[in-house]
């Protein structure tokens, strides 16, 4: 049973710490989760980030990819907790209702877009 | 209120532990799995991942375990509807499960059940987040099905377009294994020297990139084609850098397709006698993994070697073994004629060696 793993841990929690700005400001200002709730959601985003990193196609996933599956996550977190949040009632934050009625991945490439070269 | 995700109540298995906890889910016999699932950990997303690992990388030693317990983890995961992982990761598992499944299949010529868990790989895969790239390693197990289907104008067509996908996407060594495909639609249409350049382009890439597998694979399928040329000196080569690589990656899949093209060239190079011998250490290769079409296959290939050693009543013994099996693995659904011939000669205990030679020879180039 023993195997190698394509161990690429380092390097995706590199990538995660790269991006926690990001991932901090688009749970808190477009999703408007609290930095409590933020927190939360980015300890579990790492957790699956990086088993994400060992999935059978994860080893060689290049980066941006990675990133915006990282990303589209990230929105679907934000998402999922609001509506849970607002329990079906309707949103009076009008900002906030254009977000949460854009699709999850859709609203992840634009974010990507948005990134600077540094973050590739 | 904080919206915090309520944890399970026993603590995560960490990515360190898992290899241990996967090792006691399959020592542990299938049926008494599902009641003690949590004390095994199954559902734990680190175990589940270890396991698909682990089962993948003995897809070449050992499909029919691999394909059995792939089985029985896509069940376990599908119903009742387990909350595994977190975001997309049930889907993946259902997903990847399904594929190594179908991929164990098709290596077994299951080809009906292969494309089954393929369409179950596709509906997992679907609802995972960005999943492009599982979708193209899937779009080239069914290709690579294709292939053994004999749909050569279906694999040249589309062969470059996934070539091309998975250079997009900056995976290069799936990007060389689909060129394999190519490689191999050339071999079946007897375009040698194509082949050749193909399979050295591919082994120069693999060893540059240091994949070990598509190496050792290349080199295999050189060692054939060089065998079915007649040409010793390059067969012997090619199987001496496939060999070692893959015996240490315990691919016996490969290795008995090495033994396979050795055995084609002492057949080209007149040497009748040593050429039955090697076949049919191919063949006890691929029967120890459960292979049954190619131990079928070769049992065709050994008989017709047989008549022309004056064998008779042993050739008619080893077509007598195969046909059973190709009819049950619906192998030639191209050569059905040619079947039907060689049964009728059977039943006055002589064997039709035109359609024995055509039967045999939708295999023998097919690695």
């Amino acid at each position: 049973m023993a195997r190698i793993f394509p161990v690429r841990d380092d390097e995706a929690r590199e990538a995660f710490e790269r991006l926690q700005g990001v991932l901090r400001a688009t749970l808190v200002h477009h999703y408007l989760l609290s930095e409590e709730e933020a927190a939360g959601a980015e300890e579990d985003l790492l957790v699956w980030f990086l088993r994400l990193a060992r999935r059978g196609s994860g080893p060689q996933m290049p980066a941006k990819s990675m990133r915006l599956a990282l990303l589209s996550a990230t929105c679907q977190y934000g998402r999922s907790m609001q509506l849970w949040k607002l329990a079906g009632k309707r949103c009076a934050d009008e900002k906030l209702s254009r977000t949460l009625s854009r699709d999850p991945e859709e609203m992840a490439v634009d974010l990507d877009a948005g990134l600077g070269k540094d973050l590739e | 209120m904080t919206g915090r995700i309520i944890r399970f109540p026993q603590p995560a298995v960490l990515a360190g532990e898992a290899p241990a906890s996967a090792r006691r889910i399959l020592e542990t016999p299938m049926a008494e799995r599902a009641a003690r699932a949590e004390e095994l950990r199954i559902e734990e997303p680190e175990v589940l991942l270890e396991l698909a690992g682990t089962l993948r990388d003995r897809l070449e030693s050992a499909p029919v375990l691999v394909r059995d317990e792939m089985e029985w983890l896509y069940h376990f995961v599908r119903v009742p509807e387990r909350p595994i992982g977190l975001f997309d990761e049930r889907e993946y598992f259902l997903g990847e499960f399904a594929l190594i499944a179908g991929t164990a299949c098709r290596h077994l010529s299951r080809r009906d059940e292969s494309r089954l868990w393929f369409d179950r790989a596709e509906a997992g895969f679907r609802h995972t987040l960005n999943p492009v790239a599982d979708l193209s390693r899937l779009s080239y197990q069914r290709l690579a099905l294709r292939i053994e289907e004999r749909q050569l104008d279906v694999l040249l067509e589309l062969t470059p377009s996934l070539v091309q996908s998975f250079r997009k996407l900056g995976m290069p060594e799936d990007a060389l294994k689909a060129r394999f495909l190519e490689g191999l639609a050339l071999m079946e249409t007897a375009k040698l020297d194509e082949a050749v350049d193909v399979f050295a382009e591919i082994a120069r890439e693999a060893e540059r990139l240091g994949a070990a597998k598509l190496l050792g694979s290349a080199y295999a399928n050189l060692t054939h084609i060089h065998g079915m040329r007649g040409d010793a000196a390059r067969a012997i080569e090619a199987s001496r850098q496939a060999i070692p690589v893959l015996r240490r990656l315990d691919d016996r899949i490969a290795l008995a397709k090495v033994q396979w093209g050795l055995a084609v060239l002492l057949r080209e190079t007149g040497q009748t006698a040593a050429s039955v011998e090697a076949y049919r250490a191919a063949q006890a290769d691929f029967g120890q993994i459960g292979m049954r079409a190619d131990v079928a296959a070769l049992n065709l290939v050994i008989a017709d070697l047989l008549i022309e050693l004056g064998q008779d009543g042993a050739a008619l013994q080893s077509v007598l073994e195969a046909l059973p099996v190709i009819q049950e693995l619906q192998m030639v659904p191209e050569g059905m004629a040619a079947l039907q011939l060689l049964q009728e000669s059977l039943r006055e205990q002589r064997i039709d060696r035109p359609a024995l030679r055509e039967l045999h020879g939708f295999f023998q180039d097919l690695q």
